[in-house]
């Protein structure tokens, strides 16, 4: 798959997937806003362009286990992506969250690489163990 | 002992009222919180007291932390605006305003008020069936989503002194939806499967409930409290 979408990729790059991955904020309760606006701004932008977006969160964030900001902007991230999934049902818009936790990143990249051949969207794709028996998000 | 201070914003409007009614029966004493300086209507009519603010400012924030006192039992993070538009049609700036004012001002009240919970203490965030997405409210259901994520954390951190969950309700009847287009209200409701808009006293008493010691062993979580709309097609 990954393959696949690699030679797609590098035929028409326009549906090279946008990857959004938000920084971290710490204790910086003035960056939340201004994040999540340049967050919304960005996928807009993407989804406009006929990108699939991957929306890149710390699974330990989802479930409120680092930071509470960051566990804040990381739902955030996710309500918002579910509701550019019901209006983009018409224009076809592909953006779902990815989150893996800690050691997960080559699966987080494997799961990217899958986007562009695949139907998916507004949804919360969890790689890894992190999440498993917890409640979803 | 008496039942402690209960904060609840955006107490001006008819929700927040309901709620602060509520917990003041369970015998709490009330502070209610709004912009809207019809707060202080509200608060004389129930005796009680409030405080006039803006809690996307920090002043605003120091006055409610000011007036809270030492002995805070429970926080409810009530207030909330919506800035309706589908995402191709919806400012930044609508985006940025419905952001800072449900979540990011609830943020700051809650992490400002740490020292002055009592033990036991209950925060409430005012979430959203939305908060799992809605057609028209980019804004929005990110805000109400931040809510959930952001009391998670504060409920491992904070446990088992102070316990945070969250409140999802579907459609309330308030002066929001009853300015709504009554044609529009109507093919809302028929998606919920209870037959029938919530109101405010269906909320209010599942915030008693989370503030009460019947809820001692709940924290970081979220009730859904939607009718059954965030199960139906």
């Amino acid at each position: 798959m990954s393959v696949l979408s690699g030679a797609v990729s590098e035929e028409q790059g326009k549906v090279e997937p946008f990857v959004l991955r938000p920084a971290a904020v710490g204790d910086d309760i003035d960056a939340v806003a201004p994040l999540l606006t340049a967050a919304f701004a960005e996928v807009r932008a993407a989804l406009e362009a006929g990108r699939p977006v991957a929306v890149v969160v710390d699974a330990r964030d989802l479930l409120g286990q680092r930071s509470p900001l960051d566990a804040g902007v990381a739902t955030a991230l996710l309500g918002m992506v579910r509701t550019f999934g019901i209006e983009g049902a018409k224009p076809g818009w592909r953006v779902n969250v990815i989150a893996g936790g800690e050691g997960d990143d080559d699966a987080v990249e494997a799961t990217i690489a899958t986007l562009p051949a695949s139907p998916l969207t507004g949804q919360l794709l969890q790689v890894g163990g992190a999440n498993l028996g917890k409640v979803v998000p | 002992m008496s039942g402690g201070t209960a904060i609840v914003t955006g107490a001006a409007g008819g929700l927040g009222g309901r709620i602060g009614e509520g917990l003041a029966a369970a015998g709490h004493e009330l502070l209610l919180v709004d912009l809207d300086p019809a707060v202080e209507e509200v608060a004389a009519a129930e005796g009680t007291r409030a405080v006039v603010a803006d809690l996307t400012k920090a002043d605003g924030v120091a006055a409610v932390v000011a007036a809270a006192g030492e002995d805070v039992a429970v926080l409810v993070n009530n207030a909330g605006i919506t800035r309706d538009a589908r995402a191709t049609k919806m400012s930044e700036a609508d985006f940025a305003a419905v952001i800072e004012i449900n979540l990011v001002a609830a943020m700051r009240l809650t992490l400002a008020l740490e020292p002055h919970y009592r033990d036991g203490a209950a925060v409430i965030n005012m979430s959203s069936r939305a908060s799992l997405g809605n057609f028209g409210q980019a804004n929005y259901s990110a805000s109400k989503s931040g809510l959930v994520g952001f009391g998670r954390a504060l409920a491992q951190q904070w446990a088992p002194r102070v316990r945070v969950n969250a409140v999802a309700p579907s459609l309330v009847d308030t002066p929001m939806t009853q300015a709504m287009p009554p044609e529009v209200l109507a093919k809302m409701v028929a998606r919920i499967p209870a037959g029938r808009i919530g109101t405010p006293d269906d909320v209010a008493g599942i915030v008693a409930f989370l503030a009460s010691p019947q809820a001692s062993y709940i924290t970081g979580q979220v009730l859904f409290a939607c009718g059954g709309r965030s199960v139906a097609p």
